[in-house]
């Protein structure tokens, strides 16, 4: 679904809905995709979170369309439907994560080459290899305000008749980011050198740009965020982190679940840790900036008062 | 012993989880795949893991107890093939490898489901190849009643079962149903497949069924024997396997432990050779 600046999002993909249109797959009927608003930039961007910076730089000049946008799905299982490879052949500018995050969207452009297409990858503007060990690179506060750069720029050169209107959009964007990193030297004051658990490396680099401490060995978080068995060896040393309260919050990735970390999560309730849900993917209803603020001020909660945080809103 | 078993084996309650479970699973399966080796029913079992397999991922799309899944699609599927009733074996694989095509395509829409609009995670991984490490304790007293509502079943059918796949005349003068034999036999297949997808997946469960028994069989005179011989190489392959699987935790500098369902299937495999080898050259000299 395309929609001109801000509310992008797809009608909420429930199971149900999910099964109709496998229905309708099977049955053959080509999958629609709404048209672009006239005068816009049609933009396409993996990731909800990387939507919403673009449409808050492109605004009302740019129709931009989240590919992952379900906040209650595994993003690294996501698989691409025929309706995403139409909305990549027609945008005039894409915007992925890449270290093999969102890989579905190389194999889209590929299948649809066009030399009037621009590609943000967020990854190669920070200059990153695309091996990197964790690929969650918009949870660390100095991704976006350059990713925004990089669109800002691409925007000028698709539609040069707005590059002032853009600029101010970035100047504006980057603002908010300011007040952001103000939030986070604050948080640093306050809590730098706390240790923490998480199920997942999804915040990893926001907890250290907060100076927290992550006492999880990164293989059990690759295991859980790869989808295979951690060893049991690796449980046994997370789950003695939280039952012997040597963390003071356990922050878990609300958008994967598995009995390892169901399990993690009753023991931290058993023994009084606080839980604080951590999104892979922006929530909806949220701007970038919004999205880790609330991050911020959850994990500041469960720090200084022990509470839990298991929905952002 | 060190060298043997790493440390924390014996205190970690994934592992203590693990190996209880295993050892059930492993006693049901061998004890089940005697009858299946038997009655030349292997490739029917194979097909009934993969309409197990279609129930666990089901069972993981609604957030239900994987167990329940397997054993659920297991029995409706295990019937259904059953009561088609193909009476000639040709038919039979027919109709054996249709069901077996569908369940995995089944299974491949369930898993798609669960991994574009659910948030579980791993689906794939533990449905197809088992995680009997992440398996809740809560799970190991069903665990424990299917397999005991199971070798009571078998015990009950095993000796007309047997006897007519062994000498069908006999079997009808003695007025055994073969029908009804092989429809009960069918649903104590099902429950046995659906126990070992937990342990070692619904895709490698054919390999604790078949294996353990054809290797006991080989080497063993009476089938009691047999099936005593079958449930010893399958516990010891489900224990050793999960040893190992601990243990090649240490092996690396990385630490990246091999899943107990390849550590099993290894252990089965060797087995196997060992009994194929005794046969042909350890028994001519003894």
């Amino acid at each position: 679904m395309v929609l001109a600046s801000a509310p992008w999002h797809r009608s909420p993909w429930g199971l149900a809905g999910g099964l109709a249109l496998a229905g309708v797959a099977l049955c053959g009927c080509a999958a629609s995709v709404p048209p672009v608003a006239p005068g816009t930039v049609p933009v396409v961007a993996a990731e909800s979170q990387y939507a919403d910076v673009a449409a808050q730089v492109g605004g009302r000049y740019a129709s931009v369309v989240a590919v992952m946008d379900n906040p209650n799905a595994d993003p690294h299982g996501f698989e691409v439907s025929p309706s995403v490879a139409r909305e990549v052949a027609r945008a005039r500018l894409v915007v992925q994560n890449g270290a093999g995050y969102d890989d579905f969207m190389r194999v889209v452009e590929a299948a649809s080459p066009s030399p009037r297409r621009r590609v943000v990858v967020a990854q190669r503007v920070l200059g990153l290899a695309s091996s990197i060990a964790n690929p969650h690179l918009w949870y660390d506060p100095t991704t976006m305000p350059a990713v925004a750069a990089a669109i800002e720029g691409d925007l000028a050169r698709i539609d040069p008749a707005h590059r002032a209107y853009f600029a101010a959009r970035l100047a504006r964007f980057d603002a908010a980011v300011a007040d952001l990193r103000a939030r986070i030297e604050a948080f640093r004051a306050r809590f730098a050198g706390r240790r923490v658990a998480t199920t997942e490396p999804v915040g990893d680099y926001l907890l250290s740009a907060l100076g927290l401490v992550n006492a999880t060995p990164f293989r059990f978080q690759a295991d859980v965020m790869n989808g295979v068995d951690p060893a049991p060896q690796d449980v046994g040393t997370v789950e003695s982190l939280v039952t012997g309260r040597r963390v003071a919050a356990l922050l878990v990735n609300a958008q994967v679940s598995s009995p390892v970390t169901t399990t993690l999560t009753g023991l931290a309730e058993g023994a009084h840790v606080p839980v604080v849900a951590l999104y892979e993917t922006m929530p909806r209803g949220f701007t970038y900036q919004r999205w880790m603020t609330a991050e911020i001020d959850a994990i500041a909660r469960a720090l200084s008062t022990g509470r839990s945080t298991r929905r952002l809103s | 012993m060190r060298w043997l078993v790493e440390p924390g084996f014996f205190t970690n309650p994934v592992v203590g989880t693990a190996l209880v479970l295993g050892a059930v699973v492993a006693v049901v399966s061998a004890a089940v795949g005697v009858v299946v080796v038997v009655r030349g029913q292997s490739f029917a079992g194979h097909a009934l893991t993969d309409v197990a397999m279609a129930g666990g991922a089901g069972a993981s799309l609604l957030g239900a107890s994987p167990l329940l899944g397997f054993l659920l699609a297991g029995v409706v599927g295990g019937g259904s093939i059953e009561a088609a009733g193909a009476e000639r074996v040709r038919d039979r694989d027919v109709a054996t490898g249709v069901v077996l095509g569908a369940a995995a395509g089944l299974t491949a829409l369930f898993l798609y489901f669960v991994s574009s609009s659910t948030s579980a995670t791993g689906s794939t991984q533990s449905v197809l190849f088992g995680s009997v490490f992440t398996v809740s304790p809560s799970v190991v007293p069903l665990g424990v009643a299917v397999a005991a509502a199971t070798l009571v079943a078998l015990l009950v059918v095993r000796r007309p079962l047997l006897l007519s796949s062994l000498s069908p005349e006999l079997a009808a003068a003695r007025g055994v149903r073969p029908r009804a034999m092989g429809l009960v036999f069918v649903l104590v297949l099902a429950a046995s497949v659906a126990l070992s997808a937990l342990v070692i997946g619904a895709i490698l469960s054919t390999a604790l069924l078949v294996g353990p028994a054809s290797a006991a069989l080989r080497v063993s005179r009476g089938l009691v024997g047999a099936t005593l011989g079958a449930i010893a190489a399958g516990v010891a392959a489900v224990e050793l396997g999960i040893l190992a699987s601990y243990d090649s935790f240490y092996w690396s500098a990385a630490h990246r432990s091999v899943p107990v369902s390849a550590c099993v299937v290894a252990v089965v495999l060797v087995e196997v050779a060992t009994s194929a080898a005794w046969a042909r050259w350890g028994r001519g000299r003894g």
